[in-house]
C-alpha cells in the first residue's frame, strides 16, 4: 500500500512540476490546466492510499516477515452470480445510442439504466437474503 | 473451517474491519488460536477514489475545451459573459457547498452507527442538491430567453456543456443519495455495507462540489 501510494504521489509531484515549467515557458492556460489536473489525479489517489495505509497499518504484503495465512482475511463481498450487470450495460449502451440518434432514446436508456442500477444495488437486500445476517455486500 | 460473523461493524473512513470474524467452535477448530486482527482497505472506497480520479480527467477535458474556445473567441466572451447573473449563481453555489457539510455530518453519524441521524442529514443534503439543480434550470431558462443557447455561440456551447455535464453529475449524486437512503431503510439493521455506501456517496458529493467551485470560479469570476 505504501509503495502504491508513493508511486501515485510521485506522479502528482512530477505533473505539478511539469505544469509549472509549462506555464513558465509557454504561458498558455489550456495545457497548464490539463497538466495541473493530471497532477490532481495522482494526488487524489496517492493521498487516499497513503492516508489509508497510515490508518490501518502495514498490510501483510508489505511486511517481509509476514506469513501467507496473515493475508487470509475477508476481502469483501463478491456476488457469486448476477444478471443485473446486463441491464446496466444495456441501459448505458442505449443512452449512448440516444445521444447519437434520437433524444427520446436517451430517456428510454436512462430508465433502463436506473432499473438495472436499482436491481444491482438491492439484489442482496431482498427479503430472501435477510436471513444471511452480516454476509452482505460491501 | 466455517465462520460466523459477529456484530456488524461500521466502515470508518476507508477502513473495513474484519476483526469480528470468529471461528465456530467444533472438534477441529477448538485447538486453533484466535484469528489475528487484520484490517484491509475497503475495496469499495479505494475503487471510488480511483474512479473519481478518472472523473477529474473528464472535467479536465471540459476545462481544456472551455479555455481553448475562450482563447480563440475573446470578443464573444467579452460580450456574452455580461449575461451571467453572478449573485444568483453565487447563492446557488453556497447552497451546494453547504450541502457538502451536511453530507459530511451524515457520514459522521453513519460512522457512529446512528442510522436515524444519517438519514436526516442525507435527506437535507438531497433537498439542497435538488435546490441547486432547480436553480441551474432556472438560470438556463433565463439565459435561453436572452438568446444564449448551445448552438448560438462558442460561449453558449462551452457554458452549457461544462455546467450541463456538472449538473448531470449532481443529478446522479441525488439518485445515489436516494439509493443510500433506501438501503438504510431496507437493511434489517445498520450494517457495514450501508455505512460504506454512505461514505463513498459522500466522497462523490464532495468531488462534485469541488469541481463546481472550480467551474464557478472559471466561468463566473475569471471570465
Amino acid at each position: 500500500m505504501k509503495v502504491s501510494g508513493l508511486l501515485f504521489a510521485a506522479g502528482a509531484i512530477f505533473f505539478f512540476a511539469v505544469a509549472g515549467a509549462y506555464w513558465y515557458i509557454a504561458s498558455e492556460i489550456v495545457g497548464t490546466v490539463a497538466l495541473l489536473l493530471t497532477g490532481g489525479l495522482g494526488a487524489l489517489i496517492g493521498f487516499y492510499v497513503l492516508f489509508t495505509d497510515g490508518r490501518i497499518g502495514r498490510l501483510p504484503e508489505d511486511r517481509p516477515t509476514a506469513q501467507i495465512s496473515d493475508a487470509d482475511a475477508d476481502y469483501g463481498f463478491f456476488s457469486p452470480h448476477s444478471w443485473w450487470p446486463l441491464p446496466v450495460a444495456a441501459g448505458a449502451a442505449v443512452t449512448m445510442l440516444g445521444m447519437i440518434f434520437a433524444v427520446w432514446l436517451i430517456l428510454a436508456g436512462a430508465l433502463l439504466l436506473l432499473f438495472g442500477v436499482a436491481g444491482m444495488i438491492f439484489e442482496y437486500h431482498r427479503p430472501e437474503y435477510r436471513t444471511l445476517g452480516d454476509t452482505e455486500p460491501e | 473451517m466455517r465462520y460466523i460473523t459477529g456484530p456488524g461493524r461500521v466502515a470508518l473512513g476507508g477502513v473495513c474491519q474484519n476483526a469480528d470474524v470468529t471461528p465456530v467452535a467444533g472438534p477441529l477448530t477448538d485447538s486453533l488460536p484466535a484469528l489475528p486482527r487484520q484490517e484491509r482497505p475497503n475495496l469499495t472506497s479505494i475503487g471510488t477514489i480511483v474512479w473519481l480520479a478518472s472523473e477529474l480527467m473528464f472535467f479536465a477535458a471540459l476545462f481544456a475545451m472551455y479555455f481553448t474556445l475562450r482563447a480563440v473567441n475573446p470578443d464573444v466572451w467579452r460580450a456574452e459573459t455580461e449575461l451571467l447573473n453572478i449573485p444568483f449563481a453565487a447563492a446557488n453555489t453556497t447552497v451546494l457547498v453547504l450541502s457538502s457539510v451536511t453530507a459530511q455530518l451524515g457520514v459522521f453519524a453513519a460512522e457512529r452507527g446512528d442510522a436515524a441521524r444519517m438519514q436526516r442529514w442525507f435527506i437535507i443534503t438531497f433537498l439542497m442538491g435538488a435546490f441547486f439543480i432547480g436553480g441551474q434550470a432556472y438560470e438556463y431558462a433565463l439565459l435561453v430567453s436572452e438568446g444564449l443557447t448551445m448552438q448560438s455561440s462558442a460561449f453558449g456551447s462551452a457554458f452549457f456543456l461544462t455546467t450541463g455535464f456538472h449538473a448531470l453529475h449532481v443529478t446522479g449524486g441525488l439518485v445515489a443519495f436516494l439509493f443510500v437512503l433506501a438501503r438504510a431503510y431496507l437493511a434489517p439493521r445498520f450494517t457495514h455495507s450501508v455505512a460504506t455506501s454512505a461514505v463513498v456517496t459522500s466522497y462523490y458529493w464532495h468531488f462534485v462540489d469541488v469541481v463546481w467551485i472550480g467551474l464557478f470560479a472559471v466561468i463566473y469570476l475569471v471570465k
